[in-house]
């Protein structure tokens, strides 16, 4: 069962994004020792859509398709304001990315204009997700790494539904987004055998397949 | 008493106008119809979502030719798609890009794009407004961000009154960039040809043009079909790999090893004026290309399967088909005055020194 937030009493629901490598706070241009790799994050963006929450009676509300681009680079894009009806929840849900109908729509503007460099344009759709910096076990110059992960059809898509609990009624929740996740399961991605990801195909869906892992809830304070 | 009345009324009258004229309410571009040519299917481009406008399309025409767009200021997308060649790179195989690079693909014309889906020799865009975007970025072409495109128009006097005659405010956005671009080249429509009348019934062809015409009906349309000239499908046509370019083609968007080597069927609508030829402009003449299809290509088991024993053509049958792609250039599309750099007269003969 669905039903639209129009005509319903509504309270305001804060998600704060809270970016992490690991157990440490995500901070672009600082290192982390990874496996004995010394890892710099330069830089860490990716996009959230589709939110829906389901209450205590196991019904789902969606609500207005929003697009949202988080960058560790800038704190106040991870804080995000919902308005959803006056309730009580135990899940929330969302996409990290950008669903197929958007990839093939022309120009968008607001999180989706395709100069914040979040879009391939020699093949056209949006990148999802990007996570760059250096690492000392990198074998390219600069000892870079750079995973921009992409593809929005069939089989390459690499949009992921995200489902977290929600306990309480507060109007406020963090989500930690742990960067850390990109590297653990249930592939294995070694920077020192594949520092780049740039298209679609097969290793963008596996990373993909990582980062799905990478959100859990903080906690929630009244 | 009563006249006062009507004075009263009027003055009203008059302040209404006012303030809705100054209050920026008064927004009225002038619509503009694609003309689409006898027979031809509905466009597929979606123009409720970007409606042609004569403010939008002089906007984009600015935009098509203005230098600005690029880093160093020396190219514009007309630098690149010249009209005298049917808006290819006239005479370049490759074309030449920021800072004496040169980009990986033969520039091909552009006209009748309101009925294309895919752009690109490998179908990798997926939206003509989208299309802007990659020669602006890519280092190869015009080497600049969007961001510093955007900047430098908003900078503009001149192109802030543009924007705001064409989208009704002044505030300079990717979307209307880009839009503005193809409400200019949708309006590129190429279907008056001497071919087209003939099809039309209002003319004829000489004998070598029926008989070409003839001989392509069975050879070429199932590729090449009526009345784009083009299926818009990929395919492999068994042009061995540029050791240098190393393009795959549609396997580069697809990842799937069958399109290795599948390009875009091009349209030959004015294919006499679009030298050179193929993906990477590797033939010289169109008579190279049919020396491709007789005898040197290089069939391999991805090769189209109506090319498997190459496309047998005789001399005759060579100089017939060049006769009748002849009946294909439209000369009204070349020399549209309305498709020329806004305030310069149309050049139609290509310059003696096309080196650019
Ligand atoms: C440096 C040369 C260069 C510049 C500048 C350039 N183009 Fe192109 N254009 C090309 C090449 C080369 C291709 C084919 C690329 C490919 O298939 O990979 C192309 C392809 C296209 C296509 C696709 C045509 C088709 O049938 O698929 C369109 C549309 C187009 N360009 C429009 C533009 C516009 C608009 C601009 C200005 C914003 C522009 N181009 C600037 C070289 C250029
Ligand atoms: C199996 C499909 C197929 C058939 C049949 C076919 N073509 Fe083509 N043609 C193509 C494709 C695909 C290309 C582009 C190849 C490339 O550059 O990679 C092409 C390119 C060309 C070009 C170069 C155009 C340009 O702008 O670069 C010419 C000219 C041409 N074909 C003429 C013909 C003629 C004449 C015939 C019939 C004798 C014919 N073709 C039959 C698929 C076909």
């Amino acid at each position: 069962m669905t039903s639209s937030v129009q005509s319903q009493k509504t309270q305001q629901l804060m998600i704060h994004f809270q970016n992490r490598f690991g157990e440490a706070l995500l901070v672009p241009e600082q290192s982390y020792i990874m496996y004995g790799d010394t890892i710099t994050i330069n830089r860490f963006k990716y996009y959230v859509s589709h939110f829906e929450l389901t209450n205590e009676q196991g019904k789902k509300i969606i609500l207005p398709v929003q697009y949202y681009l988080i960058d560790a680079a800038d704190s106040v894009s991870g804080n995000i304001i919902l308005n959803i009806p006056i309730g009580q929840y135990r899940s929330i849900h969302f996409l990290l990315g950008v669903d197929s109908l958007r990839n093939v729509s022309g120009v968008q503007s607001g999180a989706l204009d395709p100069l914040h460099g979040m879009f391939w344009t020699w093949n056209s759709g949006y990148i999802m997700a990007k996570l760059e910096g250096t690492a000392t076990s990198s074998q390219i110059a600069g000892k870079q790494f750079t995973y921009h992960i992409g593809g929005f059809r069939g089989n390459n898509n690499t949009a992921r539904s995200i489902t977290l609990p929600l306990s309480v009624t507060n109007n406020k929740v963090s989500i930690i987004t742990d960067a850390k996740k990109w590297f653990e399961r249930p592939y294995p991605l070694i920077i020192a055998k594949e520092p780049v990801c740039h298209s679609p195909g097969t290793l963008a869906v596996s990373i993909a397949n990582n980062y799905v892992n990478m959100f859990s809830i903080l906690s929630q304070q009244k | 008493m009563k006249y006062r009345k009507t004075i009263g009324v009027i003055v009203v009258i008059c302040l209404i106008c006012i303030s809705w004229v100054t209050g920026n309410q008064y927004f009225k571009p002038t619509p503009v119809k694609l003309m689409v040519p006898k027979g031809w299917s509905e466009p597929v481009y979606d123009f409720k979502s970007n409606p042609l406008t004569k403010e939008g399309i002089e906007l984009g025409r600015q935009l098509f030719y203005d230098t600005r767009l690029s880093k160093d200021g020396t190219i514009s997308c007309g630098t690149c798609h010249q009209q005298f060649g049917a808006f290819n790179t006239y005479d370049h195989s490759l074309s030449h890009g920021y800072n004496n690079s040169l980009s990986t693909r033969n520039a091909p014309g552009l006209f009748n794009l309101a009925w294309q889906k895919e752009f690109m020799w490998d179908g990798g865009i997926n939206h003509l407004d989208l299309q802007p975007l990659a020669p602006i970025t890519a280092d190869t072409e015009m080497a600049e961000s969007i961001q510093n495109v955007l900047s430098k128009l908003q900078a503009e006097k001149e192109y802030r009154r543009l924007f705001k005659a064409a989208f009704g405010d002044e505030k300079i956005t990717t979307e209307k960039l880009t839009k503005a671009v193809s409400q200019f080249v949708l309006t590129f429509v190429s279907g008056n040809s001497k071919y087209d009348r003939v099809m039309q019934g209002v003319d004829t062809f000489i004998l070598p043009e029926k008989l070409g015409y003839d001989i392509f009906k069975k050879k070429c349309v199932s590729c090449h079909t009526e009345p784009m000239f083009t299926d818009y499908s990929y395919r492999n046509i068994g042009m061995p790999i540029d050791p240098f370019l190393k393009d795959l083609g549609r396997m580069k968007i697809t990842n799937d090893p069958m399109d290795s080597l599948k390009f875009k069927v091009p349209s030959l609508r004015n294919v006499m004026r679009s030298f050179p030829y193929g993906h990477d402009g590797r033939f010289f003449s169109v008579m190279t290309v049919m020396e491709h299809y007789r005898k040197n290509m290089v069939p391999d088991p991805r090769t189209d399967p109506l090319l498997q024993n190459r496309l047998p053509l005789s001399n005759f049958e060579i100089g017939q088909l060049t006769a009748f792609l002849h009946t294909l250039t439209d000369t009204s599309f070349l020399k549209n005055p309305n498709f020329a750099a806004p305030g310069k007269g149309i050049s139609t003969t290509a310059p003696v020194d096309i080196h650019n």
